[in-house]
């Protein structure tokens, strides 16, 4: 046993000096290696960090929200619907929501406007709403005031702002912003409080305002509202109530809280058109690699081989090196490319990433996100590239085999 | 030294370095979870349906909100006004709950 | 000893270019001695040495070493005896470039997983012997013609084999070198090693240390 693990290591010191002598070459491949495995890693890292996330926030989501469609778009919706909603079995309680989005001419950003819901209609949320795995979820917090954030409240010609908005306008508590009502008018509202910035994922562009600054703003009569959520004696009957809304209403269209799920479920699937763009271009790569390397022995290679064998190398011997030649690459490219994808992802918060997913928004939160990793995942990266690498590594040396240690001998020139 | 202890020494450097990272992860999500906490209730009392990821559009901002006709809704492969919406794909469990209740 | 009975060595049988290297040699060598194989180029010489030192396999024929028959034996076990039998030196140096000298020499003793350090003692012992300990650690390209063949006897030495194979070892080398060569031969006789070499230089074959020459011909033993 011993002098196998002494032969190994002779065999992994004759590996390297040989991957040494030509160092431009498999620096840069080891180099080019440990970028694919960086770019795959933090794709994982991000993705899967961020679902985890969406689902754990979003379980308290609304159960369903109605929203009314005309032509294909979002209308809205007359108060009436309320009490038609109301009245159908299952339906434990409905609320009206009043938000919409506003556009900063200034700063070139989309902001989304939020009435705040009214204290009752939480209650009411909060006793159907069971979290799994929160037990803090219904705390005290939900007994406050709903016009309160921090202490402080949201009267009218107030607004409390997110995060991503106050740094974008770089505003704080105690200054005004202008809005453009839908008549012209300048409507000046104080900022009274920011929401946290351990927040933002979920509320960097919320401008928290009152109902009635809001319908001012955007010129909404109070017989119409956004769209409603509603709260369903049980749980499990949300798809059924749903399709009774849509029964009752055909003009509504229902999501229940498992679509909002699902959603985010699916959001950055390796479907999605950039990840296959980056996932084929890293695929695309590698495989040029294997077939670099599986498309033969250089005649120097060949005569190295053949001196090896000559001094008394086995073929199998010689396979072990190969062996050793490609786990040594393929292992520290794919150690290097995951650490170095753990602290991009969740040190540096994702900065190689940050200009796609910004896309054209103004507004980019800034968020740090929870480190989920998912082990199996990581085993799955691993068999998808240390493995091919290294048995392509060692594939040629079938050729190997052809090459006889009298090689050596009939060799005459240098 | 030798050539084989330094590439032990270093895989085993880059292991230890991995499995500390995984642990300070595991420790991190627990302290995390306040914030985790923070969010998940600021979603319950104020009601609200998405993750603040992209702001581009309407349709990229509510991803789960956004109606059935929008560009992101179009195809699965379409190209899109929006580099956003290229990493996100439409909900097809919803198109298929809504075509039953049509 | 090593016997030869009947040994035919056809290269590319069956295609227009065939060739018989060797028609049926029958040869006994002796231990403990310096044997020549003496012959003009394409005479097969090569080709019995490489036989010899079971580097290649006959086409027909046996050969026993120390009477046993080695020419069935399958690559592992036979690459086995190759490397404790027998050390070879080759027409070229045949040093593996980018490496350094000391790494070169141990190379043949890589695969029996013998401890480093008694390895690196016994490696760096031989290349002292020859007065190359100095260029233990360069890397081999910066070697001369002589330090490169004498590198190749460290490493042909490295197992301690008993019978040391020799192909147109001089063929490279100035007459200096080439007595210098010999006279590292005969440190071998003395060790008790027996020694095969091929060679057309009448330095080699004449010398006085030479204790049986063997003339080769058209793939056939001249007697």
């Amino acid at each position: 046993m011993n002098s196998w693990i002494e032969k190994q290591r002779y065999i992994i010191d004759f590996t390297l000096s040989s991957l040494l002598r030509r160092k431009v070459k498999n620096i840069g491949l080891l180099v080019l290696y440990t970028l694919i495995v960086f770019i795959l890693a933090s794709m994982m890292f991000f993705t899967h960090s961020i679902k985890r996330e969406a689902a754990l926030i979003l379980k308290g989501a609304p159960e369903v929200v109605v929203q009314k469609i005309v032509a294909g778009r979002h209308d809205l919706m007359p108060i009436e619907y309320l009490d038609t909603i109301k009245k159908i079995r299952g339906v434990a309680t409905a609320a009206p929501r009043l938000w919409g989005y506003y556009y900063d001419n200034l700063v070139k950003a989309n902001y989304t406007l939020l009435v705040p819901p009214t204290q009752t209609t939480t209650t009411n949320i909060s006793r159907t709403t069971v979290v799994e795995n929160e037990p803090n979820s219904q705390s005290v917090d939900l007994t406050k005031p709903l016009y309160e954030v921090n202490g402080t409240k949201l009267e009218s010609g107030t607004i409390i702002i997110g995060n991503g908005v106050a740094r974008l306008r770089q505003i704080a508590k105690g200054d005004y912003m202008p809005f453009l009502s839908f008549d012209g008018n300048v409507m000046n509202l104080k900022v009274v409080d920011t929401l946290s910035a351990q927040s933002e994922l979920v509320s960097s562009d919320l401008l928290l305002i009152t109902e009635e600054d809001f319908r001012k703003l955007f010129g909404i009569d109070k017989q119409f509202v956004t769209d409603m959520t509603v709260v369903v004696n049980n749980p499990s009957e949300m798809p059924t109530v749903a399709a009774k809304i849509k029964k009752r209403l055909p003009q509504a269209r229902p999501i229940i809280r498992d679509e909002i799920l699902r959603t985010y479920e699916s959001i950055f699937n390796w479907r999605g058109g950039m990840m296959i763009v980056i996932f084929s271009a890293a695929v695309l790569a590698f495989v040029i690699f294997a077939w670099d390397k599986a498309s033969g022995l250089s005649a120097g290679e060949r005569r190295e081989i053949g001196i090896l064998k000559a001094v008394g190398w086995e073929t199998s011997d010689v396979i072990q090196m190969k062996f050793w030649e490609g786990a040594i690459i393929s292992l520290t490219a794919f150690f290097s490319g995951v650490i170095l994808a753990y602290i991009h992802v969740f040190f540096m918060g994702s900065p190689v990433f940050e200009p796609a997913l910004k896309g054209w928004s103004a507004l980019y939160p800034n968020f740090s996100l929870t480190p989920f990793v998912n082990i199996e995942q990581l085993t799955t990266l691993f068999f998808l590239t240390v493995l091919p690498y290294t048995v392509a590594t060692i594939v040629p040396i079938w050729r190997a085999a052809t090459i006889d240690p009298d090689s050596a001998m009939r060799f005459t020139g240098d | 030294m030798r050539k084989s202890s330094l590439f032990f020494y270093s895989l085993i450097t880059e292991l230890m370095v991995l499995s500390l990272l995984l642990l300070y992860g595991a420790i991190d999500k627990n302290t995390q979870q306040e914030s985790l906490q923070e969010k998940a209730m600021l979603v319950e009392t104020l009601q609200l349906t998405d993750l603040c990821l992209f702001t581009e559009a309407r349709y990229t901002r509510h991803l789960s909100q956004a109606d059935l006709n929008t560009a992101f809704q179009d195809h699965p492969v379409s190209l899109e006004h929006f580099p956003s919406g290229s990493f996100t794909q439409p909900s097809f469990t919803g198109m298929g709950s809504h075509e039953q209740l049509d | 000893m090593i016997e030869l009975h009947g040994i035919r060595k056809v290269f590319n049988a069956g295609n227009p270019s065939e060739f018989t290297a060797i028609n049926g040699a029958n040869l006994q060598i002796a231990e403990n001695q310096i044997t020549v194989l003496k012959g003009p180029s394409g005479s097969g010489k090569t080709t019995l040495l490489s036989i010899v030192g079971c580097m290649s396999r006959p086409t027909a024929g046996r050969v026993h070493l120390n009477g046993r028959e080695i020419t069935s034996l399958p690559e592992r076990f036979l690459t086995d005896i190759r490397r404790k039998t027998f050390g070879f030196i080759f027409q070229q140096p045949n040093l593996i470039k980018g490496i350094s000298v000391l790494e070169n020499v141990m190379l043949p003793a890589y695969p029996l997983g013998e401890k480093r350090s008694q390895l690196r003692i016994k490696a760096l012992a031989g290349l002292d012997e020859l007065n190359i300990g100095n260029k233990s650690h360069s890397n081999v390209e910066w070697l001369s013609g002589g330090e490169a063949q004498r590198a190749s006897i460290v490493r042909a030495l490295i197992n301690n084999p008993s019978i040391i194979i020799a192909d147109e070892p001089t063929a490279h080398l100035d007459s200096k070198l080439s007595y210098r060569f010999m006279e590292i031969i005969e440190k071998f006789k003395a060790e008790g090693k027996t020694v095969i070499i091929t060679s057309h230089d009448p330095l080699v074959y004449d010398a006085a240390i030479v204790d049986r020459v063997i003339t080769m011909r058209d793939g056939q033993i001249e007697v």
